[in-house]
């Protein structure tokens, strides 16, 4: 590899301090600490209600955080949007809009164009060029509301990819396609992080995870590890994320709620 | 209610022109011949502020906020009157500012609660709103009884009044109304990216807050200016139906706002004439009316989202589904004979399948219309063609029931059912799809012979 400017490609792509965060006074994410490079693919794997999709959304600015800090690339999110992508879970919107699947992805765009402006035609190329990766181009003026699930999800995918960024946060980027474009779409993350993009997926099929990703992140309600997939992914930290929810942990989370404690002193959440 | 029927009669409702009223026809060719200019101004003012408030109100349609809408619609009433009671004329500035202030205050309101109790919207606008209103109308009433002659026509808040519309008044609703346009076409990818996915929006780096801050004002702004023509009462259905009548129609976004500004604007030219020929008829319930009709006659006709396309498609199913029974139970009886093209009693089909008779005639004198079956007396047998879609039913059932026992390991005696519905519904390219992928078997779970052609 070129040794290129040392201090931009070893910056990490994404940087956690001492995060939690909370639903409703309860948290979900205690005291998150984790370290990501730059190019790689990384799983965040757990149990239901292990906190992976509020990591994803905290990360990406959507959640109040209760303490920590987040960066990426050595910056707070709001100075790096237009490096940064997201893929949300496809049942978080309604497909019944008046849109077409060409509209979705041109959303991909709207960061870059900034306010009041229109798209030009190098906007429409550019995403027509990411429904050509997902393999969605016969489907450019197709209602959304006449797609599949897994079309849903290409389409979103394909968004995603339109804003041309350095790192992608997914989420259940697989929930509803079949093997096929499942493997498909693996590929497609794999020459993106050979492009040294950061590829960050919450994931479900924990038989996939050595064959996926480059890191994983173990989590269960607390960060149980992360690290390189043959170091890290091993039945020590398995037994540890999906032996069951920590007992105490739960009703100490349950008991803050119930007497409207703040998560934090000083803080309202 | 019957506040309502009071203040009509209490307040003396005197049209700024007076106009004489004459007969129909000629008042139409008088009122569409656009001469006086009162009438230009009538038809131009009520014509945008309708169109308007239909694209703003198209927002609150997508964002599933249409009784939003309605809050602000009845919380602009104190402000109307209080604008009116400091500054003490009916000057459109004054009560604009008043009701824009009211209108904001109610959002604030029903945010506050839903994010600091437990209660939840449905209930927080409704408290709002009748908590507004009460004020408004209470407002109202001290107003009528303090004997100030300029407040005669205020009362038109409630119920709107076209014809109202006139000269200086005209140009400050009609600037509104034109900021309005602008601003939604400015912000239009912006407004609709929220109504789709605000997550991403604020994900992308949008300033989602500021947006949302303005799409909210241009809400209120609408409804502002609209009352003059519906009044505070009915606002709500000139920001919602049009929109509503709109999505029928189409599945794109800019042609759904321009059918809601046609629509709104239609009816809102029919108040303004309304307003015309019967100046005490308050306008905004026959503009009401008019896009009502309008929504109603989208609802049932539109093409593919209409009630009655999906009834006929759905009867359209219902007899291809019968066609194809009938033709599979003559092939499968042609099965047990070795020969397909026996000609037969309508009963022994009956013996080998259950149908009513009335509709089993019904159906094979529509299959003999298509050429399927050909008779002979009371005699019915298949057609070549008759014989050869009723064997890619049987095919398809018996594939099917195949798959399912093969690739989904369901019980033999379970897939039945499964592939009677399966049977009508495969098309061609699925058809041959399962027919690879089972690699043209000769035999069904059960072990009959599943015919090729």
């Amino acid at each position: 590899m070129i040794m290129e400017d040392k201090s931009i490609t070893m910056q990490p792509a994404l940087e956690i301090h001492d995060l939690t965060v909370a639903f409703d006074r309860k948290p979900v994410l205690w005291d998150i600490d984790l370290t990501l490079p730059q190019g790689k693919l990384v799983g965040i794997i757990g149990p239901n209600g292990a906190g992976k999709s509020t990591l994803i959304k905290a990360v990406m600015g959507l959640l109040p955080l209760s303490s920590g800090y987040v960066k990426l690339f050595d910056q707070p999110i709001d100075e790096v949007r237009k490096r940064i992508s997201y893929v949300p879970q496809r049942e978080s919107v309604d497909w019944d809009f008046p849109a077409s699947v060409l509209d979705i992805v041109m959303m991909g765009r709207y960061g870059k164009l900034g306010l009041f402006k229109s798209p030009r035609k190098a906007d429409r190329d550019v995403a027509f060029d990411c429904l050509k990766k997902v393999g969605m181009e016969s489907f450019a003026n197709r209602q959304i509301s006449q797609l599949s699930g897994g079309q849903q999800q290409r389409t979103f995918l394909a968004r995603a990819l339109a804003q041309q960024a350095d790192i992608y946060f997914m989420d259940e980027p697989f929930a509803g396609v079949d093997a096929a474009t499942e493997k498909a779409i693996i590929n497609l993350l794999r020459t993106m992080t050979e492009a040294r993009k950061t590829v960050v997926v919450v994931h479900h099929d924990l038989q996939s995870v050595p064959q996926y990703f480059d890191w994983v992140i173990m989590l269960n309600t607390r960060l149980v590890a992360v690290g390189p997939t043959e170091s890290t992914f091993n039945q020590h930290n398995l037994q540890e994320t999906y032996g069951g929810k920590l007992t105490l942990l739960a009703d100490v989370a349950d008991l803050i709620r119930r007497e409207s404690y703040p998560s934090r002193e000083g803080s309202n959440r | 209610m019957k506040f309502k029927v009071e203040s009509c009669e209490t307040f003396k409702i005197v049209p700024r022109k007076s106009y004489f009223v004459p007969s129909n026809m000629n008042s139409l060719v008088e009122f569409f011949s656009f001469t006086d200019p009162n009438i230009r101004f009538v038809v131009i003012g009520s014509v945008l502020l309708t169109a308007s408030s239909a694209i703003v109100g198209s927002f609150t349609f997508l964002n599933k906020k249409s009784l939003v809408g309605d809050a602000i619609a009845h919380a602009v009433l104190p402000g109307i009157c209080l604008g009116f009671i400091l500054s003490g004329t009916k000057n459109p500035i004054y009560l604009i500012g008043g009701a824009f202030i009211t209108g904001w205050i109610s959002l604030v309101f029903v945010e506050f609660i839903t994010s600091r109790t437990r209660i939840k919207e449905d209930t927080a606008i409704g408290l709002t709103l009748s908590v507004f209103f009460g004020i408004g109308i209470l407002l109202l009433t001290v107003i009528q009884k303090s004997g100030n002659a300029a407040q005669t026509g205020l009362d038109s808040f409630l119920f709107g009044k076209a014809a109202a519309l006139v000269g200086r008044d005209l140009y400050t609703f009609a600037t509104v109304a034109v900021v309005l346009l602008i601003s939604v076409f400015l912000l239009f990818k912006e407004f609709s990216l929220l109504a789709f996915d605000k997550d991403y929006a604020k994900a992308i780096g949008l300033p989602v807050k500021r947006i949302e801050l303005v799409l909210t004002s241009l809400i209120v702004l609408a409804v502002v200016i609209g009352i003059q023509a519906v009044g505070v009462v009915l606002m709500a259905a000139i920001l919602i139906t049009p929109a509503a009548a709109a999505r029928f129609w189409t599945d794109k976004i800019k042609v759904m706002f321009m059918l809601a500004s046609v629509f709104g604007a239609f009816s809102g030219l029919t108040g303004a004439y309304i307003s015309y020929v019967a100046p005490s008829m308050p306008t905004g319930p026959w503009i009401v009316i008019v896009i009502s009709v309008i929504a109603f006659v989208s609802f049932f006709l539109a093409p593919r989202r209409g009630v009655i396309s999906r009834l006929m498609r759905q009867y359209t199913i219902r007899k291809t589904i019968n066609d194809e029974n009938v033709l599979k139970a003559l092939y499968q009886l042609g099965e047990e004979n070795k020969n397909f093209f026996i000609q037969r009693y309508p009963d022994e089909i009956i013996r080998r399948r259950k149908f009513e008779k009335e509709n089993l005639m019904k159906v094979l004198k529509r299959l003999k219309g298509q050429g399927y079956v050909e008779r002979t007396g009371n005699l019915w047998g298949l057609t070549e063609e008759g014989k050869s879609r009723g064997q890619r039913v049987v095919k398809i059932h018996r594939l099917w029931e195949l798959y399912l026992t093969t690739h989904l390991h369901i019980a033999p005696d379970h897939v039945h059912e499964d592939a009677d519905t399966i049977e009508h519904l495969l098309t061609p390219e699925l058809e041959a799809e399962l027919e690879k992928i089972l690699d043209y078997p000769s035999v069904d779970p059960h072990k009959s012979e599943i015919p090729y052609k």
